[in-house]
């Protein structure tokens, strides 16, 4: 399949820091890509070089095979952004904000148009046509963010950060829009401060830290290599022995209650069991917690996401 | 060439300035009535004629002038800053426009804004005023090239600024002494010899004075000079400010 991004050993630094100290992300065309990490971390600046916001200072940035510099009217045409920022303005409405921005990627407005009437009714902004940016509320203003960044039907779509402040219910709303468009074959790179959100979307992510992915794969194969999981077992009669029958797994014990961290809890639960019945006690419960992308990123960056 | 994006950004920018006439069209027009009544009509009694022409007469051009630069530098100045002060300045950088279709809409938006302007003033000056244009032709044409020296000054002044502090310096410490400076109330000749050698090195004595010869038939400098001065300044700036937007230099980081 052909690669809709491919970004190649990327550097930036603004004065003496160090925003990106190499970065390699390579994305598939029909992709649900996340791009995850902590604020600072470089995901704004990788977009921004890649749509031409950021000069970067070496590396290679390629769109559908094409460099963003050299060719940058076609690589700017195949994406559309949905900056993290809102943008203001004083004197148009949202129409014809929408026509405008459909005019500077060459689309003229009667052509524009069904895209247009599509937009606000898709995403719920019909009544505000004729309002100011001004005059919306934070969850409409965001609407408006992705309709402009979706006005020229773009094959590449960037997502930074596109529920940020958006309350439950348009949050949703807005995963399942994302979900349509992905499934009409757009290709989509979100960043996100919401591990959910990746999870539920994504199908392959890259985690970046102070500039460098220090891993990457699907929200699967990652919480499989990097996470672990829980699994907690409940007895009805405890025996001495049992503490001694575990001794070959990591766990804790509270009285009836015995928690285990696993890498692969399917394949160490029948001899868990074993041992433990084989020691006279009797399980009252079993309970699995699975690891989320969360825990990956704890386990790599020793920090949580959003501290 | 992107030709529907750069028409788009180029109505956006003439559309804006259109849309608050009140600040960028009327003004001029009053306080050049203003100017030919007070001035012109209450001094006239006491100043006699300058070179046979009448004191209300003589000041219009350089109304004019003064119109026309400044609201063709204020218009991409005061756009751009104020695009980047609302965040919109990512809709234009990442869309496939070359930095040569976003200088050319800005210095269009002004160029229309400065011609309109000094229009106006000059049918005000003909109204009012009584003023008749020797040179028809010469004198749009000349409001013409000084509108695109100025609007791609105020271009490179909009790239450059990050504060509406910025652009109120340049305006109240250059734009309008210069203007003053230039020759708009007086001919250089009533000046000392020294001040007429510092007016020389004043590019705006030139407009006025050029602008002054198309429609008076009368110029302190050589008309000639005059026109190949602002010709000089059009697309010397142009090219600067052009270049500037191509360097990304205070608007890409």
């Amino acid at each position: 399949m052909n690669e809709a991004i491919k970004i190649t050993n990327l550097k930036k630094s603004y004065d003496k820091i160090i925003a990106l100290k190499g970065i390699d992300i390579s994305i598939k065309d029909g992709a649900f890509f996340g791009l995850l990490g902590p604020n600072g971390a470089g995901k704004t600046t990788t977009i921004n070089i890649l749509t031409g916001l950021v000069n970067k200072d070496s590396g290679e940035t390629k769109v559908f095979n094409k460099d963003t510099e050299k060719d940058f009217r076609f690589t700017r045409s195949q994406i559309g952004i949905s900056a993290q920022e809102f943008s203001q303005d004083w004197f148009f409405t949202l129409e014809k904000l929408l026509y405008f921005q459909a005019g500077y990627f060459g689309i003229r407005k009667k052509d524009a148009e069904p895209k247009v009437n599509e937009l606000f009714d898709k995403l719920g902004l019909n009544e505000k046509r004729n309002s100011r940016l001004r005059q919306l509320s934070g969850g409409m203003k965001r609407r408006f963010q992705i309709a402009k960044a979706l006005v020229h039907d773009p094959k590449i779509i960037i997502l930074d950060e596109p529920t940020a402040g958006v309350d439950v219910e348009l949050r949703h709303e807005l995963w399942r829009y994302f979900k349509e468009l992905h499934n009409a074959g757009k290709t989509i790179l979100l960043t996100t401060h919401y591990i959910e959100e990746a999870e539920k979307l994504c199908d392959s992510v890259s985690i970046i830290n102070n500039g460098e992915v220090i891993a990457e794969g699907s929200p699967k194969e990652l919480m499989k290599s990097e996470g672990k999981e829980g699994l907690t077992i409940h007895l009805s009669k405890s025996s001495s022995k049992v503490k001694n029958a575990l001794k070959n797994f990591t766990f804790t014990q509270e009285d009836t209650r015995i928690h285990f961290t696993l890498k692969d809890p399917e394949k160490a639960l029948p001899e868990i069991i074993k041992k433990i019945v084989d020691s006279g006690s009797h399980i009252a419960s079993i309970e699995t917690s699975k690891s989320s992308l969360e825990d990956v990123f704890l386990s790599l960056t020793g920090k949580g996401i959003n501290e | 060439m992107n030709w529907i994006g750069l028409w788009t950004l180029t109505s956006r920018e003439v559309g804006r300035f259109f849309k608050v006439y009140r600040q960028t069209v009327i003004p001029g027009l009053i306080s050049t009535v203003l100017y030919i009544l007070i001035f012109g009509f209450t001094l006239e009694q006491r100043i006699s004629s300058i070179e046979g022409i009448s004191y209300t007469i003589f000041i219009i051009p350089g109304l004019i002038m003064m119109n026309t630069l400044t609201n063709a530098s204020s218009n991409p100045s005061s756009s751009l800053l104020q695009m980047k002060l609302t965040g919109q300045v990512p809709d234009l950088m990442q869309a496939p426009l070359s930095s040569l279709e976003i200088s050319l809409a800005f210095i269009i938006g002004g160029v229309v804004r400065g011609v309109v302007n000094g229009i106006l003033i000059l049918l005000i000056g003909m109204w009012i005023g009584g003023m008749e244009v020797l040179y028809p032709i010469a004198t749009i044409g000349f409001i013409f090239v000084v509108s695109v020296a100025f609007s791609s000054m105020g271009l490179l002044l909009g790239q450059l600024a990050d504060t509406w502090d910025n652009l109120s310096t340049m305006q109240n410490f250059f734009l309008t002494p210069l203007s003053f400076l230039g020759g708009i109330f007086y001919s250089v000749n009533m000046l000392p010899d020294w001040a007429q050698t510092i007016s020389a090195f004043n590019p705006i004595y030139y407009m006025i004075n050029g602008l002054r010869y198309t429609t008076l038939g009368f110029s302190d400098s050589d008309p000639q000079y005059s026109f190949v001065i602002a010709l000089l300044m059009s697309i010397g700036l142009s090219f600067i400010a052009i270049f500037s937007m191509k360097s990304g230099k205070k608007m890409k980081q």
